[in-house]
């Protein structure tokens, strides 16, 4: 079974862009390479290296980087079907928009409605950028949506971080307290809620900058760990109930 | 034990615990390094000041924007920028809490682990107050902080005992699926090849281990460069045969079928 289609970013990059520039006279800057003796080498004697050993490199071209995942179709090889719940979010990575190709609309059509029925999300590989990926496909909002698979060894297992355990346990109290207020601050997941403020801000010093204005640089206050727990999660529920989660929706037109 | 990415506080109500923020993933993947082929020398990237034509150091940088008239650019130290927000660089505020699978994985973007730092037993006692407040919920605190002059939303978790935290894109950074050219209603699947379709992936099922995915991308590009080492010639791979649609929808599916029974 085989659906023609056509791989779209899923990604709208927001993020302001800024150039570096020199401070001292605010001139641009070039990235140009140089070797040891701090001579340019000009881009065309520039090549792929892997080091062997201490200083000793061996070279290759993209097309023999490309050689070591050569796929024999340009295709997304799904291999299995996994149930959705099952997948821990942590290894979900970059996702892409999947859209049929002219002519195989149908056979798309039949993918969704058969994932969504199953309740299943594909599992395959490609290869993107000379790179094989795992990655899932699955439905949402009638279209598929591949998404790049973190492998298992991709991630930091916790006991690498070393973390030890407080000589006095936190009580049984604390606990609960701890617990009641996190109920008390529990609400449905909206992302329309979430808003990137500090992209305005920065605009905002940017043009006062312009306008000739110091920036003051405030120093930050330095938040002290709590000592004592309990008051500050008593001093903590205490907040919570006075504002009574009002905060949500407000703002909102 | 890697390096910090980060250091502040996590608050949580009243309640502070000082934390360092981890990568939660490594980069194992096979790097290359930029050398010179005719000296077989490794190169490094050297700024250039386009003005004085000499070397600039990377402290001596700053950060430019356009000017609204288009002439130059407004410079900005990395102190100005940080003062857009500057509680926002040195606390992680919980705002609330949220069921975890209500999250679309699609804002899912870096995992990192937050570790407890600080003197004392205090520090450790807060975070793991945390742990224990979180654990057998499956909610994922909400919050945001700034990282190297960019905001993030952020979710954190539970996991393996620890703090979990990952970085959250923003709605307006996930591109709706609105504008894709998808089928029309017309193209609805029949109701036989629905079944058949269900049928061939229930037979294609397995749990989730992601154990059971190899990565094979190294090992196969370190064959490669042995063999270079050695002197053969690698072959430039042939293009990929591009697969077309299939004519008949019930046919493939049901030869997909006898194909999935005979390897099950």
């Amino acid at each position: 079974m085989t659906v023609p289609i056509k791989v779209f970013g899923a990604l709208e990059d927001r993020q302001i862009r800024f150039r570096e520039l020199h401070g001292k006279d605010g001139s641009e800057v070039a990235h140009v390479l140089v070797g040891s003796d701090g001579a340019q080498v000009p881009r065309e004697r520039v090549a792929k290296g892997f080091e062997v050993a201490p200083d000793e490199y061996v070279l290759m071209t993209n097309d023999e980087i490309k050689a070591a995942d050569a796929p024999a179709r340009k295709a997304i090889e799904l291999e299995d079907f996994v149930p959705a719940d099952q997948i821990d979010p942590i290894y979900y990575d970059k996702p892409y928009h999947l859209a049929p190709q002219k002519g195989a609309e149908e056979g798309y059509a039949l993918l969704v409605a058969a994932l969504e029925k199953a309740g299943r999300v594909g599992i395959g590989r490609v290869v993107l950028r000379a790179r094989e990926q795992l990655v899932s496909v699955r439905p949402v909002d009638g279209a598929l949506r591949m998404q790049v698979m973190r492998f298992s060894g991709e991630l930091v297992p916790a006991k690498v971080m070393d973390v030890e355990e407080p000589k006095k346990p936190p009580a049984e109290r604390e606990i609960k307290m701890a617990a009641t207020l996190v109920d008390s601050l529990c609400t449905e997941w909206d992302p329309d809620e979430h808003e990137d403020e500090y992209r305005e801000r920065v605009m905002e010093v940017v043009k006062q900058k312009e306008a000739g204005e110091e920036i003051e640089i405030a120093e930050p206050e330095k938040a002290e760990a709590s000592d004592d727990l309990m008051a500050a999660l008593e001093a903590s529920l205490k907040a919570t109930k006075s504002g009574s989660g009002s905060k949500k929706k407000k703002g909102k037109k | 034990m890697p390096r910090s990415m980060w250091r502040g506080s996590l608050s949580f109500g009243l309640v502070n615990v000082p934390v360092a923020l981890f990568s939660a993933t490594r980069d194992q993947d096979i790097h290359f390094n930029q050398v010179d082929s005719e000296t077989g020398e490794r190169l490094r990237v050297q700024r250039i000041c386009k003005q004085e034509d000499k070397p600039v150091e990377y402290d001596e940088l700053v950060s430019g924007y356009p000017k609204s008239d288009g002439d130059g650019y407004v410079l900005l130290t990395d102190d100005e920028l940080a003062n857009a927000a500057p509680e926002k660089t040195r606390t992680i505020d919980i705002s609330e809490f949220v069921p975890l699978d209500e999250v679309d994985p699609i804002f899912f973007d870096h995992p990192y682990w937050l570790v407890p730092v600080g003197e004392g037993d205090g520090p450790l006692r807060a975070y793991k107050l945390l742990v224990e407040a979180m654990k057998d919920q499956e909610r994922a605190a909400i919050g945001k902080f700034v990282l190297r002059t960019k905001e993030y939303l952020v979710a954190i978790r539970v996991r393996e005992g620890l703090l979990s935290l990952v970085t959250m894109r923003f709605a307006d950074e996930v591109r709706p699926v609105d504008d894709l050219p998808l089928p029309e209603k017309a193209d609805k699947p029949k109701k036989k090849e629905l079944d058949e379709a269900v049928r061939l992936i229930e037979q294609l099922s397995v749990d989730w281990d992601p154990g059971r995915y190899e990565d094979r991308h190294n090992e196969r590009l370190e064959k490669l460069i042995d063999q270079k080492r050695k002197g053969k010639t690698i072959k430039a791979p042939s293009e990929p045969e591009v697969p077309e649609a299939v004519p008949d929808l019930m046919a493939a599916l049901q030869a997909s079928l006898e194909e999935a029974k005979a390897s099950a």
